[in-house]
């Protein structure tokens, strides 16, 4: 019996098209879902991922092609269709009602009496391992139990398809082993996963098939046996630029001897973080690894002016600059790129132009009373080209661009101000492998010029690929010091999940 | 403990205690306040004010705004009276006042949710149009002369001292009440106005569901009008005008989130009540009643930003909480972890 039902197409997807105004996104999309399968879907952002599963999800409408569930065609004009038809998607950012409890968030919308559906969410949990008050309020929630919410939500829902966007880019390390737990069983439960990621480890690890979606087509897919990382990456990658880029970083290492420290900390404390002190060198990139929520985010926006500092010093070029506000450490000279350049770094209704050179208007070579606007053309032209910025014109809406590209402008803006350190709170987060690429040449850039970089990644590859020196963050505190010799996954991973002894080092 | 916890969770029962505050506190500085006709009279003189009140809570809810329900109002109450005149019946003033509700409803609703134009803006132009809708209906001239016991109507008892008409309202402001905490549909107003992408995410129609809140809106509105004809025996061509802001302040008084995915019909009745009272109690205090809309635009101030604080205020802590929680973690591996706590 389960081999009749895996050979049952559970949903199929035949040639979907979908244009914006004349941006064609997607390009005659084909994929087929089998039950007990898991496609992990990856792809550059931009490539029409989430546009597809919007899709399926009945949110937007496709221009041409058709969808099946079961063999039968189906028109989602709208969610509850594609809810009615058995599938749920578990998006990125999770989606909850912040005044309203667990469980009304679980069972709302939900059809079926109330007390029934507790016991069930209870069992499910119990099933799962996880914990959750049900009568907590949503908004209460970290963003990792937020997931757990969806997911619960989902299961609930007994879904038959379930679409995965990213489902772990939140959750600890704990989190994620006994989630890829859930979607084991799920997998033998029949249910067909499209599961969404940009951690190609994820994909061997859980997925039995693969599909590379590039620029609205499916490059590359087939079942996972067939693949490894390096045809993964190939596969996603707009070859040639990938390893010049290594050489370059391999030949330098710096003497720190006559050096000084441009930029340093000294026993700095604040709300998620203690005793935080460390030295950032011109012309050096640091990188401070750590798990999301050990408090790399929370010690950058207290530097950077955004929270309160509870005690300590931070000193730039020997200068005492504790406790500024935002725009005069902006002054000093330290710049910010954010983590979340969608709510901190863009303005997203503005030109390119005017995202480049917003943090730089106060200058006076910016006009005195109205702006330099052939200046500002300059600089957007500078760094449009410099960074590889693909825009149809300066005068472009930054929130138009792909994310890529958005990350790029953002950048732009943080070095226009010509800052002595450059803090890159997870520079590459979301965006594509040439994106990426991008973003790497550009910081070795800075670092050429003797700008001191301060590199925040949850991506240990990035850090082992740039930095020169890093520092483990492990629950709010430095964990690890490791020189340009000692940065391995291996070192890493260990000090970034508090698993690194002094006594192993030796 | 439990109980209490729970109970500080119903966000009425603060608008009533509030209410029972301003009572009390009237009645200590003048004490002929406290006398049984005045407690039940501001009950029953708020039937005008509950009904928009009610009305306009689940556009709020839903995170949206209707500043036309004035005028709504003002027309429906032109029409009723124009009836009242000729010694048409109640019923009737009801049919063309839900006719007058569900129309304006469905052009805001259209223009609000499906258009999205942003609902001040809209409402304020639908407001523009139904107010002048109310000049040319009644050519410049105040209607009066009601043939009938129409306005009889209003004093009429049941239960004691109570009107029929505040029993009617009620009984409709508890059924609303039930009909959005109990129900499935009901809850979708909650849930549009607390996370619209969510909403969208599990199936709710959250474009239908906006409609109606502009339609039950327009219909609550339509319907206080004819009470308003009821009880003042005459309607000039302002009726109406400003009473928006008495329905808006009544709902975040009692409870309701201008941003929207919080409160409860309830308390937007509590609330109303404290506004039709205002007045009188500024008379009972012996300050000039001309002061009402000032107090009430205070108290609206003053409550939306005292929300405000609090919400931020309580994320900023629990957000503070939770890092600290975390960055003072349990097993830690090593190092200098002697804690200042």
């Amino acid at each position: 019996m389960g081999k009749s039902e895996t050979n049952e197409k559970l949903l199929c997807i035949e040639k979907i098209y979908k244009s914006f105004g004349s941006n064609l996104v997607l390009r005659g999309i084909d994929l087929e879902l089998k039950a007990g399968e898991v496609l992990a879907l990856i792809g550059g952002n931009g490539a029409g991922k989430s546009t597809l599963m919007k899709i399926i999800m009945g949110i937007y409408q496709s221009d041409k092609g058709s969808i099946y569930v079961n063999s039968k065609q189906l028109h989602l004009s709208n969610a509850s269709a594609a809810l009615a038809a058995g599938i749920y998607m578990v998006p990125q950012e999770p989606m909850l009602f912040p005044n309203m409890t667990v469980e009304e968030n679980i069972t709302m919308g939900f059809k079926g009496k109330q007390s029934e559906l507790k016991k069930k969410i209870v069992e499910l949990m119990q099933s799962i391992g996880w914990e959750l008050d049900l009568e907590r309020s949503a908004s209460s929630l970290s963003i990792a139990e937020q997931t757990l919410v969806e997911i619960i939500r989902g299961l609930l829902r007994e879904a038959k398809i379930l679409i995965l966007d990213e489902p772990t880019s939140a959750l600890t390390f704990d989190e994620v082993a006994s989630f890829f737990k859930v979607v084991k069983d799920l997998k033998d439960k029949g249910i067909g996963i499209i599961y969404i990621t940009h951690r190609l480890s994820e994909v061997f690890e859980i997925a039995t098939h693969v599909s590379i979606m590039c620029d609205g087509i499916i490059t590359l897919d087939g079942q996972v046996e067939d693949f490894n990382r390096e045809m993964l990456i190939k596969g996603l990658m707009p070859s040639n630029c990938e390893q010049k880029e290594k050489a370059e970083t391999e030949l330098k290492t710096i003497d720190y001897k006559n050096l000084k420290p441009v930029f340093e900390l000294k026993d700095y404390s604040g709300y998620g973080f203690n005793n935080i002190s460390f030295g950032v060198y011109p012309g050096e990139i640091l990188g401070l690894a750590g798990v999301v929520g050990a408090g790399r985010t929370e010690l950058v926006r207290t530097i950077f002016g955004r929270d309160k500092t509870l005690s300590g010093k931070v000193l730039l070029e020997g200068k005492d600059i504790t406790g500024l506000k935002t725009s005069a450490m902006l002054k000093a000279g330290i710049n910010l790129v954010p983590e979340d350049r969608h709510n901190h770094g863009l303005f997203k209704i503005s030109a390119v132009s005017e995202n480049i050179t917003a943090s730089m208007l106060d200058r006076k070579d910016m006009g005195r009373f109205t702006l330099n606007r052939k200046k500002e053309r300059q600089l957007t032209s500078k760094y449009v080209e410099d960074f590889r910025i693909k825009v149809t014109d300066n005068g472009q809406l930054a929130g138009s661009l792909s994310g890529g590209n958005q990350q790029k402008v953002v950048i732009g803006k943080s070095l226009s101000t010509l800052p002595k350190l450059v803090i890159l709170d997870e520079p590459t987060r979301g965006i594509d492998a040439a994106a990426r690429m991008d973003v790497y040449r550009i910081i070795n850039e800075l670092k050429s010029k003797g700008v001191a970089v301060l590199l925040i990644s949850s991506d240990l590859e990035e850090i082992v690929e740039l930095a020169d020196r890093s520092i483990a963050v492990f629950n709010g505190r430095i964990n690890r010091e490791f020189t340009k010799k000692e940065i391995t996954m291996d070192n890493l991973t260990a000090a970034s999940f508090g698993l690194y002894k002094d006594q192993e080092a030796i | 403990m439990n109980l209490l916890k729970r109970l500080s969770r119903v966000r009425w029962l603060s608008s009533l205690v509030f209410l029972i505050i301003l009572f009390t506190v009237t009645g200590i500085i003048n004490p002929t306040f406290f006398s049984y006709e005045n407690i039940i009279s501001a009950f029953n003189s708020s039937v005008v004010f509950t009904l928009l009140a009610a009305g306009i809570a689940f556009v709020i809810m839903t995170g949206e705004i209707d500043v036309s329900i004035g005028a709504t109002m003002g027309l429906s109450a032109a029409i009723a009276g124009t009836i009242a005149q000729r010694g048409g019946s109640i019923a009737e003033m009801l049919l063309y006042a839900a006719v007058l509700g569900i129309a304006v409803g469905i052009i805001n609703g259209v223009g609000v949710a499906i258009i999205k134009v942003p609902s001040l803006i809209f409402t304020l132009g639908i407001m523009g149009i139904v107010r002048g809708l109310v000049y040319v209906y009644s050519g410049g001239r105040t209607v009066e002369n009601f043939a009938g016991d129409f306005t009889n109507l209003g004093s009429k008892t049941i239960f004691g001292d109570i009107t029929i008409y505040y029993s009617i309202v009620v009984v409709v402001i508890i059924a609303g009440h039930l009909i959005l905490t109990r129900t499935r549909s009901g809850k979708n107003f909650i849930a549009v106005g607390d996370n619209i992408g969510g909403a969208t995410l599990i199936g709710i129609p959250v474009v239908w569901t906006k409609v109606l809140a502009y339609i039950l809106s327009g219909i609550f509105a339509a319907v206080a009008g004819v009470a308003f004809a009821s009880k003042y025996g005459q309607v000039n061509i302002v009726a109406g005008s400003g009473y928006e802001m008495s329905a808006i302040a009544a709902c975040v008084l009692g409870g309701v989130s201008l941003s929207g995915g919080l409160g409860s019909l309830l308390g937007a009745g509590i609330g109303a009540v404290i506004m039709s009272t205002i007045g009188r109690l500024l008379v009972f205090i012996g300050l000039s009643s001309d002061f009402d809309n000032t107090i009430k635009g205070i108290m609206l101030i003053t409550i939306v930003v005292t929300d405000a604080l609090m919400h931020t205020r309580s994320v900023e802590k629990a957000r503070r909480a939770r890092l600290a929680a975390r960055a003072s973690s349990h097993n830690d591996v090593k190092v200098d972890s002697a804690d200042e706590k």
